[in-house]
């Protein structure tokens, strides 16, 4: 039963992760851009879900706003930052990143205060007990709407146009050019439901925790990084696999690990260690 | 008095572990996210040593030398895996570092090791080490620049697969930067334990390692004088601005995000795009005829 | 008896499901002139990659005077003598074309990592480079950024740089390419006149005018395989090596 329960955690954290990683392999698979500051629109979500439904009393017009603010905010850091340093060397994109998200972070500390803010009513987040298991609601609900939504997400590339379009530009942008796919409005459109899904994200961990803080951010991002290098680097299917996976992994090693290293720890010593075996990462094709 | 002593050796420790890690980014072109474990290895080691009864000057370089050799080993990844992966791998050696310093009880865990014992000298002394091994590690920069290992170096961030074909052994190199350059940053620490007589593992963060590469890139990366103008101005910032430092990360931040955008070449670049400006302004008709010749032939 | 200067044994190498190069067997004997001709396709520049080492085979072996260097890095190859000047242009960007051949002339001062932190001195390797480049016809643009440079003067880069690591053997992927007629009748001059100081040559190049002229050897390469070699017209009037080339006319006129 603990193994179960574990498990269970453990695919609710990597359900987490998993919404968060899905806009980063999208970036960098258009762009080949490590998009650090994308963790930043995660946090950005958390605090419009909360300071919206606080302000407002309604929770549905709150992820409304967090959904469509956090996408468009998306968009506008590829106009204004990635596009006009698209022909850099990679690292220039990335350090620009992370000079974004240390920024972002700063921000919300300096606009919302450094201690973090709660819902003013507490979402019902009682535990569900039955047969020795136990999960949050919150947690049960974040698993159904990951599921949803990415399972949303995956049927719309098989199924629809404009899916496969965008499923070919992702994997090959070159390739889709030259079919005539426009490559811009699919950056942009990666760039809103990459972000929108990041803010989903945060405001499932909103509720989870009933707390937003100007760091929540820190730790998602760089194990997103994680994540997609994992996932192969610009691999949805991977990504999401490699998320899911990793949720387990920690959930697992902070039990038989903890004592040596800490829960981060063990997730950048799963990734050196697969890298050094595998260097396109798991599922990564050379 | 005591103050700009405090600033000076402050700096001194700033310009030695932001030189290196120019040897590691800019001169042999390998991203590192994870330099602060380096400079945190090195910190740890020589006061563990210290403590231990060692003298200070053995353990300083006990502590670079154990920096340098975990260096080789991340470097032998950056012979595995591509760019973007070093990015990510390098930071995760610094998490990987802060989460196994953390849980270790025999290194003080989350509360560090303290008493330290001083390294016997003056605190103007100490200032002067400190500056003195800056200076050091500045001439050595600038001397690899003009040797020929600099000139291996420039091929090998420019493009290793045609460094290989004309007989330059990349690997050797990539690991010859990443061992100098996290040895530099061990003995940056080693100081930097001396010093403060007290360390804690989140001195050592993903923060540092940004905080580092930031003084890099501002200063413009490869360039020896931009990295130290940029590494003085950005560890006396938020000393000459006390008003700033509320919005020190902030700033800094914005710092980092407006180079890369508007000048990637950081302070180097945009001086010597300036100098060119002034220099094609003033021999602007000789210029032309070269162009001319150039293009007909 | 000496061992031939170079002897490819049966190379094969796949990209994906395809047979780039199946079966090519090759010898060259020491101070040869050897042109690699075949349709588009044939795996001609799979075959020289294979050579410098920048493609791994599949299956066969590489020998250098006798010595295996089928798994030798591509570093350790052009330090034994072999250097390639490539159809795809690939010059230092950071580097001026002075110092891009400079580079390659100091070959002994970068072998050793260790040991380069030792020199400073480039005078001697950037004399040897500015010969190099008047050898070749670029020496008025040695201190030119090779990004400003038009693809003729970058296909000569190319060749300097290859050139500078003094190669027993040379490997030349359509070094005319690029260039108009009277440049590429005094580059083919050039690369003979490198041949007759001693350098083994070998040659892939669609100017068959050229080839014809001045290579002593044809090889043809067709599918990955080697379907014909021998003195150049005879190996041009055999029906296999015509039937290969049939649809291939426009280059052979070339």
């Amino acid at each position: 039963m603990l193994y179960l329960n574990l498990f269970l955690q453990g695919l609710a954290q990597g359900s987490i992760y998993a919404l968060i990683a899905v806009g980063l392999t999208l970036v960098y698979g258009l762009l080949r851009i490590l998009h650090v500051a994308h963790a930043g629109l995660f946090a950005l979500g958390a605090y419009i879900s909360v300071t919206v439904t606080n302000a407002t009393g309604s929770f549905p017009l709150a992820v409304l706003a967090a959904v469509a603010i956090t996408g468009l905010a998306g968009m506008a850091i590829y106009r204004l930052l990635y596009e006009p340093i698209l022909d850099r060397p990679p690292f220039v994109a990335l350090i620009a990143s992370i000079g974004l998200f240390i920024a972002m972070e700063e921000a919300f500390r300096l606009a919302f205060g450094p201690y973090g803010l709660s819902y003013a009513v507490p979402p019902n987040m009682e535990t569900i007990t039955f047969g020795g298991l136990f999960l949050s609601r919150a947690q049960i609900l974040l698993m159904v709407v990951a599921a949803l939504l990415l399972g949303g997400l995956g049927l719309l590339t098989e199924r629809t146009r404009t899916g496969v379009a965008w499923r070919a530009t992702v994997t090959d942008p070159p390739m889709a050019q030259s079919f005539g796919i426009d490559i811009v409005r699919v950056r942009y459109l990666s760039f809103f439901i990459g972000s929108a899904l990041a803010a989903v994200a945060g405001v499932m961990i909103s509720l989870i925790n009933n707390l937003v803080e100007p760091t929540m951010g820190s730790v998602p991002s760089y194990k997103a990084l994680a994540i997609i290098v994992l996932g192969g680097l610009g691999s949805v299917k991977g990504t999401l696999v490699a998320a899911l996976a990793l949720g387990v992994i920690e959930a697992f090693g902070t039990i038989y690990l903890g004592n040596l290293l800490d829960r981060d720890a063990i997730a950048f010593a799963f990734l050196i260690l697969v890298l050094m075996l595998r260097p396109h990462g798991l599922f990564g094709a050379r | 008095m005591a103050y700009e002593i405090t600033l000076l050796t402050i700096i001194g420790i700033n310009l030695i572990l932001a030189l290196s890690l120019n040897l590691i980014t800019g001169f042999c072109g390998q991203i590192s996210l994870g330099h602060a474990a380096f400079y945190g290895t090195g910190a740890y080691c020589a006061a563990i040593l210290t403590k231990a009864g060692l003298p200070f000057p053995p353990a300083l370089l006990a502590g670079g030398v154990v920096a340098g050799l975990l260096g080789l080993i991340v470097g032998l990844t950056s012979l595995r895996v591509r760019e973007d992966f070093l990015a990510i791998t390098t930071m995760g050696v610094g998490f990987l570092f802060l989460g196994f310093v953390r849980k270790q009880s025999w290194l003080g865990g989350e509360l560090g090791v303290s008493g330290i014992p001083a390294p016997g000298l003056s605190d103007l002394g100490y200032m002067v080490l400190a500056i003195g091994i800056a200076a050091a590690v500045a001439l050595f920069s600038l001397y690899v620049r003009r040797s020929w290992m600099g000139f291996a170096f420039d091929a090998v961030a420019d493009d290793e697969d045609t460094a290989r074909v004309i007989g330059i052994g990349v690997a050797g190199y990539k690991l010859t930067a990443f061992a100098l350059g996290t040895a530099l940053a061990g003995i940056a620490g080693g100081l930097y334990a001396h010093y403060a007589r007290i360390i804690v593992p989140d001195t050592f963060g993903f923060t540092l390692s940004v905080t580092i590469l930031a003084m890099v890139v501002v200063g413009g990366i490869g360039s020896t004088w931009g990295v130290i103008v940029a590494t003085v101005l950005l560890s006396l910032m938020p000393e000459l601005f006390r008003f700033v430092n509320d919005y020190k990360l902030l700033l800094f931040g914005g710092l980092l995000l407006l180079t890369m955008r508007f000048s990637p070449g950081g302070l180097a670049g945009l001086t010597r795009e300036t100098w060119h400006r002034l220099r094609r302004n003033q021999g602007r008709n000789r210029e032309q005829v070269d162009d001319g010749t150039a293009a007909r032939s | 008896m000496t061992a031939p200067l170079l002897a490819l044994e049966d190379l094969r190498v796949r990209f994906g499901g395809v047979a780039a190069v199946d079966g090519a067997s090759l010898t060259l004997e020491h101070g040869t002139f050897t042109g690699l001709i075949g349709p588009n396709g044939a795996g001609k520049t799979t075959l020289l990659r294979l050579i410098i080492g920048i493609v791994r085979a599949d299956n066969g072996r590489i020998r250098l005077d006798g010595r295996d260097i089928t798994k030798l890095a591509v570093s350790r190859r052009a330090r034994l003598g072999l250097a390639m000047s490539h159809q795809i242009v690939r010059p230092f960007r950071s580097l001026s074309v002075l110092d891009n051949v400079a580079l390659a002339a100091g070959r002994r001062r970068t072998r050793d990592p260790l040991l380069s932190l030792l020199h400073v001195k480039r005078s001697t390797e950037r004399a040897r480079a500015r010969e190099l480049l008047d050898l070749v016809g670029i020496g008025d643009a040695a201190d030119a950024e090779p990004a400003k440079l038009p693809l003729g003067y970058l296909k000569r880069l190319e060749m300097a740089r290859a050139l500078a690591l003094e190669p027993r053997l040379l490997l030349l992927d359509e070094p005319l390419a690029g260039l108009n007629h009277s440049e590429a009748h005094r580059l083919a001059d050039t690369i003979a006149g490198i041949h007759q100081t001693g350098t083994t040559v070998l040659l892939i190049e669609h100017n068959l005018a050229e080839v014809m002229r001045v290579c002593r050897r044809l090889v043809v390469l067709d599918q990955g395989r080697v379907i014909a070699e021998g003195e150049p017209r005879a190996v041009m009037a055999d029906p296999k090596v015509r039937a290969a080339y049939l649809g291939e006319a426009p280059h052979a006129a070339a």
